[in-house]
Protein backbone atom coordinates (compact mmCIF):
# COMPACT_ATOMS: atom_id res chain seq x y z
CA UNK A 1 0.00 0.00 0.00
CA UNK A 2 3.02 2.35 0.70
CA UNK A 3 4.38 1.52 -2.63
CA UNK A 4 1.30 2.68 -4.37
CA UNK A 5 0.83 5.52 -1.92
CA UNK A 6 4.66 6.46 -3.12
CA UNK A 7 3.53 6.28 -7.39
CA UNK A 8 0.24 7.70 -6.64
CA UNK A 9 1.84 10.90 -4.83
CA UNK A 10 4.21 11.03 -8.09
CA UNK A 11 1.39 11.24 -10.23
CA UNK A 12 -0.42 13.75 -8.78
CA UNK A 13 0.39 17.54 -7.25
CA UNK A 14 1.42 17.70 -3.66
CA UNK A 15 -0.97 19.94 -2.36
CA UNK A 16 -3.93 16.60 -3.54
CA UNK A 17 -1.61 14.01 -2.18
CA UNK A 18 1.88 14.17 -1.13
CA UNK A 19 3.86 11.51 -0.91
CA UNK A 20 5.01 9.50 2.06
CA UNK A 21 8.54 10.62 2.54
CA UNK A 22 6.85 14.53 3.17
CA UNK A 23 3.87 13.22 5.09
CA UNK A 24 6.79 11.55 7.55
CA UNK A 25 8.67 14.67 7.50
CA UNK A 26 5.87 15.95 8.82
CA UNK A 27 5.11 13.05 11.29
CA UNK A 28 8.65 13.63 12.67
CA UNK A 29 8.26 17.18 13.31
CA UNK A 30 5.07 16.82 15.20
CA UNK A 31 6.73 13.64 17.65
CA UNK A 32 9.98 15.28 17.79
CA UNK A 33 10.33 18.79 18.08
CA UNK A 34 9.19 20.69 21.25
CA UNK A 35 6.14 23.25 19.11
CA UNK A 36 4.98 19.75 17.71
CA UNK A 37 4.71 18.02 21.41
CA UNK A 38 3.85 21.13 22.60
CA UNK A 39 0.43 20.95 20.48
CA UNK A 40 0.26 16.98 21.09
CA UNK A 41 0.68 17.35 24.27
CA UNK A 42 -2.38 19.82 24.68
CA UNK A 43 -4.60 17.66 22.82
CA UNK A 44 -4.33 15.05 24.89
CA UNK A 45 -4.80 17.16 27.92
CA UNK A 46 -7.75 18.15 26.10
CA UNK A 47 -9.36 14.70 25.79
CA UNK A 48 -8.07 13.45 29.40
CA UNK A 49 -10.05 16.67 30.88
CA UNK A 50 -13.04 16.67 29.19
CA UNK A 51 -13.21 12.08 29.63
CA UNK A 52 -12.83 13.07 33.39
CA UNK A 53 -15.54 15.76 33.68
CA UNK A 54 -17.57 13.88 31.77
CA UNK A 55 -17.29 10.65 33.48
CA UNK A 56 -18.16 12.29 36.84
CA UNK A 57 -21.08 14.15 35.81
CA UNK A 58 -22.54 11.12 33.59
CA UNK A 59 -22.12 9.13 37.17
CA UNK A 60 -24.11 11.32 38.95
CA UNK A 61 -26.55 11.85 36.63
CA UNK A 62 -26.47 7.50 36.06
CA UNK A 63 -26.72 6.77 39.43
CA UNK A 64 -29.61 9.85 40.47
CA UNK A 65 -32.70 7.62 39.48
CA UNK A 66 -31.30 4.44 41.80
CA UNK A 67 -31.35 6.90 44.92
CA UNK A 68 -34.32 9.20 43.51
CA UNK A 69 -36.65 7.04 41.75
CA UNK A 70 -38.77 9.69 40.85
CA UNK A 71 -36.24 10.65 38.16
CA UNK A 72 -36.21 7.75 36.09
CA UNK A 73 -37.63 9.54 33.26
CA UNK A 74 -36.20 12.69 33.72
CA UNK A 75 -33.08 10.79 32.88
CA UNK A 76 -33.78 8.07 30.51
CA UNK A 77 -36.84 10.10 28.56
CA UNK A 78 -35.22 13.82 28.48
CA UNK A 79 -31.62 14.67 29.52
CA UNK A 80 -30.12 11.77 27.89
CA UNK A 81 -31.95 11.87 24.75
CA UNK A 82 -31.63 15.44 24.22
CA UNK A 83 -28.26 15.54 25.03
CA UNK A 84 -27.46 12.14 22.72
CA UNK A 85 -29.21 14.26 19.76
CA UNK A 86 -28.05 18.12 20.25
CA UNK A 87 -25.45 18.12 17.33
CA UNK A 88 -21.57 18.60 18.86
CA UNK A 89 -20.82 21.26 16.20
CA UNK A 90 -23.98 22.82 17.71
CA UNK A 91 -21.96 22.81 21.44
CA UNK A 92 -18.84 24.19 20.54
CA UNK A 93 -20.23 27.04 18.30
CA UNK A 94 -21.99 28.37 21.36
CA UNK A 95 -19.14 27.19 23.25
CA UNK A 96 -17.32 29.86 21.96
CA UNK A 97 -20.26 32.50 21.51
CA UNK A 98 -20.32 31.80 25.62
CA UNK A 99 -16.94 31.36 26.58
CA UNK A 100 -14.59 32.68 23.82
CA UNK A 101 -11.89 30.72 21.64
CA UNK A 102 -9.54 28.58 23.59
CA UNK A 103 -9.21 25.52 26.11
CA UNK A 104 -12.18 26.61 27.93
CA UNK A 105 -14.64 26.26 24.32
CA UNK A 106 -12.90 22.55 23.64
CA UNK A 107 -12.97 20.94 26.78
CA UNK A 108 -16.55 22.04 27.44
CA UNK A 109 -17.72 21.18 24.26
CA UNK A 110 -16.19 17.90 24.29
CA UNK A 111 -17.30 16.64 27.61
CA UNK A 112 -21.05 17.79 26.95
CA UNK A 113 -20.51 15.54 24.00
CA UNK A 114 -19.21 12.82 26.11
CA UNK A 115 -21.79 12.98 28.38
CA UNK A 116 -24.77 10.47 26.62
CA UNK A 117 -21.72 7.86 26.04
CA UNK A 118 -20.64 7.73 29.81
CA UNK A 119 -24.58 8.05 30.94
CA UNK A 120 -25.88 5.27 28.42
CA UNK A 121 -23.32 3.12 29.21
CA UNK A 122 -23.49 3.24 32.95
CA UNK A 123 -27.28 3.66 33.01
CA UNK A 124 -26.85 0.00 31.34
CA UNK A 125 -25.28 -1.13 34.20
CA UNK A 126 -27.43 0.43 36.64
CA UNK A 127 -30.61 -1.50 35.22
CA UNK A 128 -28.40 -4.70 35.39
CA UNK A 129 -27.47 -4.71 38.98
CA UNK A 130 -28.91 -7.64 40.56
CA UNK A 131 -32.09 -6.58 43.05
CA UNK A 132 -31.77 -9.69 45.13
CA UNK A 133 -27.89 -8.77 45.44
CA UNK A 134 -28.95 -4.90 46.89
CA UNK A 135 -32.18 -6.62 49.16
CA UNK A 136 -29.47 -8.93 50.57
CA UNK A 137 -26.70 -6.01 51.13
CA UNK A 138 -29.59 -3.92 52.87
CA UNK A 139 -29.95 -7.04 55.03
CA UNK A 140 -26.76 -7.25 56.44
CA UNK A 141 -26.41 -3.86 56.78
CA UNK A 142 -28.29 -0.53 56.91
CA UNK A 143 -25.00 1.10 55.79
CA UNK A 144 -25.87 2.17 52.43
CA UNK A 145 -22.27 3.89 52.04
CA UNK A 146 -21.33 0.25 52.62
CA UNK A 147 -23.52 -0.99 49.96
CA UNK A 148 -22.30 1.64 47.63
CA UNK A 149 -18.84 0.48 48.11
CA UNK A 150 -19.25 -3.32 48.28
CA UNK A 151 -21.96 -3.96 45.89
CA UNK A 152 -22.95 -0.74 43.64
CA UNK A 153 -19.61 0.15 42.69
CA UNK A 154 -17.82 -3.45 41.74
CA UNK A 155 -20.87 -4.44 39.68
CA UNK A 156 -20.46 -1.16 37.75
CA UNK A 157 -16.72 -1.87 37.21
CA UNK A 158 -17.18 -3.87 34.29
CA UNK A 159 -19.51 -0.52 32.59
CA UNK A 160 -17.31 2.23 33.77
CA UNK A 161 -14.91 0.41 31.38
CA UNK A 162 -16.74 0.36 28.36
CA UNK A 163 -17.95 4.28 28.68
CA UNK A 164 -14.53 4.85 28.81
CA UNK A 165 -13.34 2.84 26.14
CA UNK A 166 -16.08 4.23 24.06
CA UNK A 167 -16.17 7.71 25.08
CA UNK A 168 -11.89 7.10 24.13
CA UNK A 169 -12.77 6.50 20.68
CA UNK A 170 -15.28 9.12 20.43
CA UNK A 171 -13.40 11.75 21.99
CA UNK A 172 -10.33 12.16 19.71
CA UNK A 173 -12.52 12.68 16.75
CA UNK A 174 -15.04 15.34 18.92
CA UNK A 175 -11.39 17.33 20.00
CA UNK A 176 -10.25 17.58 16.89
CA UNK A 177 -13.39 19.26 15.62
CA UNK A 178 -13.81 21.64 18.95
CA UNK A 179 -10.27 22.17 18.58
CA UNK A 180 -10.02 23.24 14.46
CA UNK A 181 -13.15 25.29 15.48
CA UNK A 182 -12.50 26.53 18.67
CA UNK A 183 -9.02 26.29 19.87
CA UNK A 184 -5.90 28.20 20.19
CA UNK A 185 -3.61 24.99 20.77
CA UNK A 186 -3.49 20.70 19.79
CA UNK A 187 -3.75 18.84 16.98
CA UNK A 188 -7.19 20.15 15.37
CA UNK A 189 -5.75 23.38 15.49
CA UNK A 190 -2.99 22.49 13.76
CA UNK A 191 -5.10 20.74 11.02
CA UNK A 192 -6.97 24.52 10.71
CA UNK A 193 -3.70 26.36 10.30
CA UNK A 194 -2.66 23.55 7.37
CA UNK A 195 -6.25 23.90 5.69
CA UNK A 196 -5.54 27.65 5.02
CA UNK A 197 -2.25 26.94 3.66
CA UNK A 198 -3.22 24.30 1.87
CA UNK A 199 -0.44 21.86 3.86
CA UNK A 200 -2.04 18.34 3.16
CA UNK A 201 1.08 16.76 4.21
CA UNK A 202 0.28 18.44 7.39
CA UNK A 203 -3.42 16.76 7.36
CA UNK A 204 -1.87 14.02 6.65
CA UNK A 205 0.58 13.97 9.62
CA UNK A 206 -1.92 14.77 11.70
CA UNK A 207 -4.56 12.34 10.89
CA UNK A 208 -1.86 9.45 10.87
CA UNK A 209 -0.67 10.21 14.27
CA UNK A 210 -4.26 10.32 15.67
CA UNK A 211 -4.63 6.54 14.31
CA UNK A 212 -1.52 5.58 16.03
CA UNK A 213 -2.19 7.23 18.95
CA UNK A 214 -5.58 5.96 19.59
CA UNK A 215 -4.51 2.10 18.63
CA UNK A 216 -1.55 2.42 20.79
CA UNK A 217 -3.48 3.28 23.72
CA UNK A 218 -5.95 1.17 23.30
CA UNK A 219 -3.79 -1.60 23.13
CA UNK A 220 -2.01 -0.45 25.92
CA UNK A 221 -4.00 0.70 28.12
CA UNK A 222 -7.35 -0.19 27.77
CA UNK A 223 -6.58 -3.99 26.42
CA UNK A 224 -4.21 -4.40 29.31
CA UNK A 225 -7.11 -3.26 31.99
CA UNK A 226 -9.57 -5.53 30.64
CA UNK A 227 -7.09 -8.24 30.92
CA UNK A 228 -6.75 -7.30 34.62
CA UNK A 229 -10.49 -6.57 35.33
CA UNK A 230 -11.39 -10.36 33.86
CA UNK A 231 -8.55 -12.16 35.60
CA UNK A 232 -9.38 -10.17 38.82
CA UNK A 233 -13.33 -11.20 38.38
CA UNK A 234 -12.36 -15.08 37.18
CA UNK A 235 -10.05 -15.07 40.33
CA UNK A 236 -13.45 -13.97 42.75
CA UNK A 237 -15.04 -16.62 41.28
CA UNK A 238 -12.79 -19.12 42.31
CA UNK B 1 -46.07 -3.09 43.88
CA UNK B 2 -49.25 -2.92 43.62
CA UNK B 3 -51.04 -0.77 40.57
CA UNK B 4 -51.85 1.60 42.31
CA UNK B 5 -48.59 2.23 43.48
CA UNK B 6 -46.80 1.98 40.28
CA UNK B 7 -49.46 4.10 38.57
CA UNK B 8 -48.80 7.27 40.92
CA UNK B 9 -44.70 6.47 40.32
CA UNK B 10 -45.11 6.95 36.71
CA UNK B 11 -47.01 10.10 37.29
CA UNK B 12 -44.63 11.16 39.65
CA UNK B 13 -42.10 10.25 37.27
CA UNK B 14 -43.87 12.05 34.70
CA UNK B 15 -44.65 15.02 36.69
CA UNK B 16 -40.50 15.42 37.55
CA UNK B 17 -39.40 14.83 33.95
CA UNK B 18 -42.09 17.63 32.42
CA UNK B 19 -40.98 19.75 35.65
CA UNK B 20 -37.24 19.41 34.61
CA UNK B 21 -37.72 20.04 31.05
CA UNK B 22 -40.18 23.65 31.80
CA UNK B 23 -37.67 24.36 34.17
CA UNK B 24 -35.28 23.98 31.89
CA UNK B 25 -36.92 26.66 29.41
CA UNK B 26 -37.84 29.46 31.93
CA UNK B 27 -34.89 29.36 32.86
CA UNK B 28 -33.53 30.01 29.43
CA UNK B 29 -36.00 32.31 29.17
CA UNK B 30 -35.11 34.64 32.20
CA UNK B 31 -31.66 33.92 31.48
CA UNK B 32 -32.14 35.39 27.89
CA UNK B 33 -33.60 38.62 28.98
CA UNK B 34 -31.05 40.06 30.31
CA UNK B 35 -28.22 38.32 27.97
CA UNK B 36 -28.20 40.24 24.24
CA UNK B 37 -29.40 37.69 21.34
CA UNK B 38 -26.46 37.52 20.03
CA UNK B 39 -24.94 35.24 23.65
CA UNK B 40 -28.50 33.88 24.43
CA UNK B 41 -32.13 34.22 22.06
CA UNK B 42 -34.63 33.62 23.71
CA UNK B 43 -36.59 30.22 23.15
CA UNK B 44 -39.44 32.36 21.62
CA UNK B 45 -37.25 33.30 18.71
CA UNK B 46 -35.54 30.10 18.38
CA UNK B 47 -38.54 27.65 17.79
CA UNK B 48 -39.93 30.49 14.95
CA UNK B 49 -36.31 30.14 13.34
CA UNK B 50 -36.81 26.73 13.97
CA UNK B 51 -39.91 26.50 12.30
CA UNK B 52 -38.82 28.80 9.59
CA UNK B 53 -35.75 26.32 8.98
CA UNK B 54 -38.93 23.87 7.72
CA UNK B 55 -41.29 26.45 5.76
CA UNK B 56 -39.51 28.78 4.19
CA UNK B 57 -38.71 28.27 1.01
CA UNK B 58 -35.17 29.59 0.98
CA UNK B 59 -34.30 27.72 4.17
CA UNK B 60 -36.06 24.16 4.18
CA UNK B 61 -34.01 23.91 0.90
CA UNK B 62 -31.16 23.20 3.33
CA UNK B 63 -32.44 21.04 5.65
CA UNK B 64 -34.21 19.06 2.65
CA UNK B 65 -30.77 18.44 1.10
CA UNK B 66 -29.30 17.33 4.69
CA UNK B 67 -31.71 15.12 4.84
CA UNK B 68 -31.47 13.55 1.03
CA UNK B 69 -27.57 13.30 1.58
CA UNK B 70 -27.85 11.49 5.27
CA UNK B 71 -30.47 8.91 3.75
CA UNK B 72 -27.90 8.42 0.87
CA UNK B 73 -24.93 7.62 2.87
CA UNK B 74 -26.89 5.51 4.90
CA UNK B 75 -28.22 3.79 1.86
CA UNK B 76 -24.39 3.36 0.01
CA UNK B 77 -22.16 2.89 3.35
CA UNK B 78 -24.84 -0.54 3.85
CA UNK B 79 -24.19 -1.60 0.20
CA UNK B 80 -20.75 -1.38 0.05
CA UNK B 81 -20.37 -2.55 3.83
CA UNK B 82 -22.50 -5.47 2.91
CA UNK B 83 -20.04 -6.33 -0.19
CA UNK B 84 -16.84 -5.88 1.83
CA UNK B 85 -18.01 -8.35 4.47
CA UNK B 86 -18.87 -10.92 2.46
CA UNK B 87 -15.58 -10.19 0.25
CA UNK B 88 -14.01 -11.14 3.41
CA UNK B 89 -15.67 -14.57 3.93
CA UNK B 90 -14.14 -15.30 0.58
CA UNK B 91 -10.79 -15.55 2.29
CA UNK B 92 -9.08 -15.52 5.19
CA UNK B 93 -6.16 -13.24 3.77
CA UNK B 94 -8.81 -10.26 2.66
CA UNK B 95 -10.22 -10.69 5.89
CA UNK B 96 -7.43 -9.81 7.66
CA UNK B 97 -6.52 -6.88 5.33
CA UNK B 98 -10.19 -5.99 6.13
CA UNK B 99 -10.34 -6.31 10.17
CA UNK B 100 -6.79 -5.35 11.18
CA UNK B 101 -6.07 -2.43 8.59
CA UNK B 102 -9.20 -1.40 6.85
CA UNK B 103 -11.32 -1.09 10.20
CA UNK B 104 -8.87 -0.01 12.30
CA UNK B 105 -7.54 2.69 10.20
CA UNK B 106 -11.27 3.80 9.37
CA UNK B 107 -12.59 4.17 12.73
CA UNK B 108 -9.91 5.58 14.04
CA UNK B 109 -9.60 8.41 11.52
CA UNK B 110 -11.37 11.37 12.17
CA UNK B 111 -14.64 13.26 10.40
CA UNK B 112 -12.81 16.75 10.28
CA UNK B 113 -9.51 15.06 8.94
CA UNK B 114 -12.15 13.81 5.81
CA UNK B 115 -14.00 16.62 5.68
CA UNK B 116 -11.14 18.65 4.59
CA UNK B 117 -9.46 16.18 2.76
CA UNK B 118 -12.45 15.82 0.31
CA UNK B 119 -12.85 19.59 0.12
CA UNK B 120 -8.75 19.23 -1.28
CA UNK B 121 -10.07 16.30 -3.33
CA UNK B 122 -13.57 17.27 -4.41
CA UNK B 123 -14.16 21.04 -3.72
CA UNK B 124 -16.98 22.46 -1.97
CA UNK B 125 -19.81 19.92 -3.51
CA UNK B 126 -22.50 17.00 -2.15
CA UNK B 127 -20.13 14.40 -3.76
CA UNK B 128 -17.19 15.67 -0.86
CA UNK B 129 -19.85 15.57 1.88
CA UNK B 130 -21.20 12.45 0.89
CA UNK B 131 -17.90 11.02 0.67
CA UNK B 132 -16.65 12.45 4.66
CA UNK B 133 -20.36 10.47 5.49
CA UNK B 134 -19.34 7.22 3.97
CA UNK B 135 -15.72 7.19 5.27
CA UNK B 136 -16.82 7.07 8.49
CA UNK B 137 -20.29 5.12 8.45
CA UNK B 138 -18.38 2.03 6.16
CA UNK B 139 -16.77 0.84 9.69
CA UNK B 140 -19.95 0.41 11.91
CA UNK B 141 -21.68 -1.16 8.36
CA UNK B 142 -18.76 -3.59 8.23
CA UNK B 143 -18.21 -4.64 11.75
CA UNK B 144 -22.21 -5.52 11.98
CA UNK B 145 -22.67 -7.47 8.62
CA UNK B 146 -19.23 -9.22 9.48
CA UNK B 147 -20.76 -10.10 13.04
CA UNK B 148 -23.50 -11.45 11.12
CA UNK B 149 -21.89 -13.65 8.91
CA UNK B 150 -19.94 -14.68 11.45
CA UNK B 151 -23.26 -15.88 13.60
CA UNK B 152 -24.50 -17.54 10.67
CA UNK B 153 -26.05 -21.05 11.06
CA UNK B 154 -23.24 -23.22 9.66
CA UNK B 155 -25.93 -25.98 9.66
CA UNK B 156 -28.30 -24.54 8.07
CA UNK B 157 -26.08 -23.23 5.13
CA UNK B 158 -24.71 -26.72 5.05
CA UNK B 159 -28.52 -27.94 4.61
CA UNK B 160 -29.33 -25.36 1.93
CA UNK B 161 -26.54 -26.41 0.16
CA UNK B 162 -27.36 -30.78 0.12
CA UNK B 163 -30.42 -28.93 -1.35
CA UNK B 164 -29.25 -26.99 -3.67
CA UNK B 165 -26.32 -26.38 -5.70
CA UNK B 166 -27.55 -23.12 -6.75
CA UNK B 167 -24.97 -21.02 -4.97
CA UNK B 168 -27.22 -18.10 -5.82
CA UNK B 169 -30.50 -19.34 -4.68
CA UNK B 170 -28.49 -20.24 -1.04
CA UNK B 171 -27.68 -16.76 -0.72
CA UNK B 172 -31.04 -14.69 -1.29
CA UNK B 173 -32.78 -17.62 0.64
CA UNK B 174 -30.69 -18.39 3.25
CA UNK B 175 -27.64 -16.22 3.98
CA UNK B 176 -29.99 -12.37 3.04
CA UNK B 177 -33.00 -13.38 5.55
CA UNK B 178 -30.79 -14.70 7.95
CA UNK B 179 -28.35 -11.27 7.99
CA UNK B 180 -31.68 -9.11 8.23
CA UNK B 181 -31.41 -8.81 11.75
CA UNK B 182 -27.65 -7.49 11.49
CA UNK B 183 -28.75 -5.31 8.59
CA UNK B 184 -30.87 -3.45 10.59
CA UNK B 185 -28.50 -2.82 13.73
CA UNK B 186 -26.45 -1.35 11.17
CA UNK B 187 -29.28 0.79 9.83
CA UNK B 188 -29.75 2.04 13.12
CA UNK B 189 -26.66 2.57 13.83
CA UNK B 190 -25.47 4.09 10.58
CA UNK B 191 -28.15 6.83 10.96
CA UNK B 192 -27.69 8.05 14.23
CA UNK B 193 -23.74 8.38 13.16
CA UNK B 194 -24.39 10.10 10.26
CA UNK B 195 -26.78 12.95 11.62
CA UNK B 196 -23.97 13.36 14.24
CA UNK B 197 -21.79 13.92 11.68
CA UNK B 198 -23.47 15.39 9.17
CA UNK B 199 -23.17 19.08 10.32
CA UNK B 200 -19.49 18.45 10.40
CA UNK B 201 -19.20 17.04 6.66
CA UNK B 202 -21.14 19.92 5.69
CA UNK B 203 -19.04 22.76 7.71
CA UNK B 204 -16.38 22.78 4.99
CA UNK B 205 -17.33 20.67 2.01
CA UNK B 206 -20.43 22.21 1.34
CA UNK B 207 -22.41 24.82 -0.80
CA UNK B 208 -25.87 23.94 1.26
CA UNK B 209 -27.20 22.23 3.63
CA UNK B 210 -27.41 23.21 7.51
CA UNK B 211 -23.84 22.90 8.18
CA UNK B 212 -23.40 25.52 5.74
CA UNK B 213 -26.31 27.63 7.08
CA UNK B 214 -25.06 26.90 10.20
CA UNK B 215 -21.59 28.14 9.49
CA UNK B 216 -22.76 31.18 7.70
CA UNK B 217 -24.34 32.05 11.03
CA UNK B 218 -22.09 31.95 13.18
CA UNK B 219 -19.88 34.16 11.24
CA UNK B 220 -22.67 36.26 11.52
CA UNK B 221 -22.82 36.32 15.47
CA UNK B 222 -26.49 34.97 14.44
CA UNK B 223 -26.99 32.80 17.26
CA UNK B 224 -30.63 32.16 17.29
CA UNK B 225 -30.00 30.32 13.64
CA UNK B 226 -27.20 28.41 15.34
CA UNK B 227 -29.52 27.10 17.79
CA UNK B 228 -32.47 26.68 15.70
CA UNK B 229 -30.21 24.51 13.32
CA UNK B 230 -29.58 22.64 16.34
CA UNK B 231 -32.89 21.63 17.27
CA UNK B 232 -34.05 21.49 13.66
CA UNK B 233 -31.06 18.39 13.51
CA UNK B 234 -32.52 17.20 16.38
CA UNK B 235 -36.53 17.35 14.71
CA UNK B 236 -35.28 15.86 11.93
CA UNK B 237 -33.06 12.81 13.21
CA UNK B 238 -36.59 12.30 15.40
CA UNK B 239 -38.83 12.25 12.14
CA UNK B 240 -36.80 10.30 10.22
CA UNK B 241 -36.31 7.83 13.25
CA UNK B 242 -39.96 7.35 14.02
CA UNK B 243 -41.47 7.58 10.46
CA UNK B 244 -38.45 5.30 8.29
CA UNK B 245 -36.19 3.84 10.41
CA UNK B 246 -38.94 2.46 12.70
CA UNK B 247 -41.43 0.61 9.96
CA UNK B 248 -38.10 -0.49 7.88
CA UNK B 249 -37.37 -2.46 10.92
CA UNK B 250 -40.57 -3.74 11.51
CA UNK B 251 -41.49 -4.87 8.56
CA UNK B 252 -38.23 -6.74 8.13
CA UNK B 253 -38.73 -8.20 11.82
CA UNK B 254 -42.33 -9.08 10.46
CA UNK B 255 -41.16 -10.38 7.16
CA UNK B 256 -38.50 -13.00 9.32
CA UNK B 257 -40.44 -14.56 11.37
CA UNK B 258 -43.41 -15.03 8.33
CA UNK B 259 -43.24 -18.98 7.72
Amino acid sequence: MLIVWFFAAQALPPYQLPGPIKVGDKLAWLVATPAGLWHVAASIFHVAAAMLASFVLGFFVALLPLYLPVAVIMVDGRFTPFVNSFPGIGWTMLAIVWLGIGTNTVVFSVTIILLPFMIINLREGVRALDRELMEMAGSFSRSRARAFRLIILPSLFPFMFSAMRVSFGVSWKVTLTAELLGGTTGLGYLMNVARQELDTAQIFAVMLLIVLLVYAINRLLFDTAQRHLQLGRVGAAS
Amino acid sequence: MTARARRSGWLGQHAAAEGLVMLAVLGWWWMSNSLSAMVLPSPVSVLKRTFDLFVDPELSRHALVTFLRVAGSVFISLVVGLALALLARRAQWIDAIVRDRILVALNALPSVGWAILALIWFKASTLSVMFVQVMILLPFAVTNFMEGLRNLDAEVVEMAHSFTRRRRAVFAKITLPMMLPYGVAALRTSYGICWKIALVAELFGAQSGLGQLMLRAQAAADATTVLATCFAIVVLFAAGQKLVIDPIARAMRADLHQP
